[in-house]
């Protein structure tokens, strides 16, 4: 679904390059961890594979489409769905606000369907009050099954999360990985987590390893 | 949900900053709905003072010309004493100019003096009452007098509801009535309170005159008694026929039956009011093209009316000064707290572009949140505005009238001049034509207010100044948005 031809990607010189030639394919319905050490380039590796910034070589082509000829706003409205550390939620909105933004937005099949919001948001354990209160009010776990909700409202096939445990407690964290799981296989999707968490990538079916400007695969 | 509906949610989540937004475009647009509210309510000022205070052309002899006639003849003749040959103003001419556009009536004078025979003129203690009365006729009134005076001036009108001194309600009727149309060809007259007093004269009274030269008698009939001012100028209280008391107003073909047969259907000068002030210009080349300009002059008297255009021709100007610094400066500041509050929700912006919101629709859901703040502040203006604009107004009047009529008065000279025309002619209120111009200048233009109202259409001119300062704010601000990248705001 996802597939990435000698993609690189500098700041101000080649020769500090984060990464070079990388080739790698990404499958609807499978979930990939990518791990590495802070600074490694997996935050910048996965902003260019939603679409977040351009890569310097080498690219991206999601079903067979190169996402610069999609164009980058089409390509995050429609086929990509982003899970943030900070959960980025619209801070002014309740949380069922944010997920029928979010299907408005991104054009889901569900638009305006304010039921299948509320379902969603009941599946990822938030009660009626919680669902209409400021989402600032909730707990960081909370925010993040929000995040995560708002990603399952929305048709994208390509999930990607940037450390969606690194705010969570231990519990939380495993209910994420859980929701991750189910999202990849019984939404048949396909999701690519970062993380710095060996339980997170060793929950997910296939991991790589960034590490001297080279991903390797660990699973 | 669309970008109406973010904007609302927003307005309402930050509910300290959408109260401060609303007093600060209050603010602005109370200022700029006062400019315009001062600007329109000078425009309508000024349209009410073409209606109010009119504005007139006089027609009369040519004096200039007259007089160098007269230095022509000087030079070819040296025995004969030079002497001014003024042509009276025919009623054939009056009448033609009278039939132009605009033109609304008409008013003769004809002046002259005689005197008293069945009566005693009020006499004064001056003895200086030759040296005055032979001054020169400086006013056109004044200009047909014959050479010996009489203590009584005959004033001849078409009617003293025309006349000025009358209009301005500086002479009042107080029995009787006064000269109308109809008393052309009658010996009818009116005569001035203090005179009837000493003579104890009465409306329906008859008294006699006797003509200042020749041995030709009069008899008038008093129709009316009228009442100058107590408090005339010591110009005015002229000895003789210049005293006001001994001023009779009569028909004009009166006085021209007493200055001879040849005055016949003549006048010494006619008052044309124009209905539009504005057009005075274009009358008066219209009726030159009517006259022999040789021997005839056609003046424009519409001093009162330029000196209230121009005094709200300031206001209007320096409303429009409002208006501009305060949108120009409203949009300034508008735009730097947009940029801010942009600034703000930089992390807001990102969230919607990670979403693949577009751009525009962002700038959009700005726009939509400043124009419902707009259309609040628009509201509070309009509470707000008529007060503002009623202060304001007040004080620019109070400031332009004061220094119009000032100026009106310091450049009129001979705004009691021609009243003190030693012609006798000074209760006629037409003798001088620069001072019955002023005189009614500086009482008119002193009553000129600003009626400032707020109307819808007002609101709908604030509105859409409003919606050009948001726009233009938002359209600066929003460079921000364009440049932005969501990789930056979410993960740098």
């Amino acid at each position: 679904m996802l597939t990435i031809k000698n993609l690189g990607y500098w700041y101000d010189r080649q020769e500090n390059s984060l990464f070079e030639n990388v080739n790698l394919e990404f499958e609807q319905g499978q979930s990939y961890a990518i791990v590495g050490q802070s600074g490694s380039g997996k935050t910048t590796f996965l902003s260019l594979i939603a679409g977040l910034d351009k890569p310097r070589a080498g690219e991206i082509s999601f079903n067979g489409k190169g996402i610069n000829s999609i164009g980058l706003t089409k390509y995050r409205q429609y086929n990509v769905s982003i899970v943030f550390q900070s959960y980025n939620l619209l801070t002014y909105m309740s949380p069922l606000n944010n997920l029928l933004t979010a299907m408005a937005v991104t054009q889901s099949s569900h638009k305006g369907d304010k039921k299948y919001a509320q379902e969603m948001l009941r599946k990822l354990g938030l009660t009626d009050e919680q669902m209409t209160k400021n989402v600032q009010r909730l707990s960081g776990g909370q925010q993040q099954r929000v995040a995560i909700a708002r990603t399952m409202c929305c048709d994208a096939k390509l999930v990607v999360a940037d450390e969606p445990t690194g705010n969570l407690d231990e519990e939380n964290t495993q209910d994420v990985i859980q929701l991750f799981q189910k999202i990849a296989h019984e939404q048949n999707r396909c999701v690519i987590i970062v993380t710095h968490e060996p339980d997170v990538a060793a929950a997910c079916d296939h991991s790589y390893r960034l590490a001297h400007h080279v991903f390797t695969a660990e699973k | 949900m669309n970008f109406f509906k973010r904007a609302w949610l927003n307005l309402v989540a930050k509910k300290g900053r959408t109260v401060l937004l609303i007093l600060v475009t209050s603010a602005i647009m109370l200022f700029v709905l006062a400019g315009l509210l001062i600007r329109n309510a000078a425009d309508a000022a000024t349209s009410n003072a073409k209606k109010s205070i009119g504005a007139t052309l006089t027609l009369s002899a040519n004096r200039e010309a007259a007089f160098k006639k007269m230095r022509q003849g000087t030079a070819s003749s040296t025995k004969t004493k030079p002497s001014l040959s003024m042509t009276p103003v025919k009623l054939a001419d009056v009448k033609k100019i009278a039939k132009l556009n605009n033109v609304a009536s008409y008013n003769l004078t004809s002046t002259t003096s005689v005197n008293a025979k069945s009566f005693d003129a009020i006499s004064t203690s001056s003895t200086s009452s030759q040296s005055v009365m032979q001054g020169g006729g400086d006013a056109p009134g004044g200009d047909k007098m014959t050479s010996s005076q009489g203590d009584i001036a005959v004033s001849g009108v078409s009617a003293t509801s025309l006349t000025s001194n009358f209009t301005d309600n500086n002479y009042k009727i107080t029995k009787g009535r006064g000269i109308k149309a109809s008393d052309a060809n009658t010996n009818n007259i009116i005569i001035e309170t203090e005179l009837a007093k000493q003579e104890s004269l009465k409306v329906g009274d008859t008294v006699t005159v006797k003509a200042t030269s020749g041995s030709k008698t009069y008899k008038l009939t008093i129709v009316g008694i009228y009442k100058a001012p107590s408090t005339s100028t010591s110009s005015q209280m002229g000895p003789g026929a210049t005293d006001p008391s001994n001023t009779i107003y009569s028909s004009y073909t009166l006085a021209n039956t007493i200055k001879g047969t040849k005055y016949a259907n003549t006048a010494d000068s006619v008052t044309f009011t124009v209905s539009d002030p504005a057009k005075v210009s274009s009358v008066k080349k219209a009726g030159k093209k009517l006259i022999n300009t040789s021997k005839y002059s056609l003046s424009a008297n519409d001093a009162s009316y330029q000196s209230v255009k121009a005094s709200m021709n300031n206001v209007k100007s320096f409303a429009d000064k409002i208006v501009w610094l305060v949108a120009i400066a409203g949009t300034i500041i508008l735009a730097l707290i947009v940029i801010l509050m942009i600034r703000e929700r930089r992390y807001e912006i990102g969230v919607l572009l990670s979403m693949g919101e577009s751009r525009m629709k962002i700038i959009g859901q700005f726009f939509v949140e400043m124009f419902i703040v707009l259309v609040i502040a628009v509201g509070v203006a309009g509470i707000g505005g008529k007060f503002v604009g009623n202060k304001l107004g007040e004080q620019l009047v109070a400031q332009e009238t004061s220094s119009t009529a000032s100026n009106v008065n310091s450049q009129r000279p001979g705004s009691t001049g021609g009243q003190a025309g030693p012609g006798g002619s000074a209760p006629s209120g037409q003798a001088g034509r620069s001072g019955g111009a002023s005189f009614m200048g500086s009482s008119k233009t002193d009553k000129t207010e600003l009626d400032v109202q707020v109307t819808p259409t007002n609101l709908a001119e604030l509105g859409g100044f409003g919606l050009a300062i948001i726009f233009i704010s938002i359209t600066l601000a929003s460079g921000g948005i364009l440049r932005l990248s969501p990789r930056k705001v979410l993960i740098d």
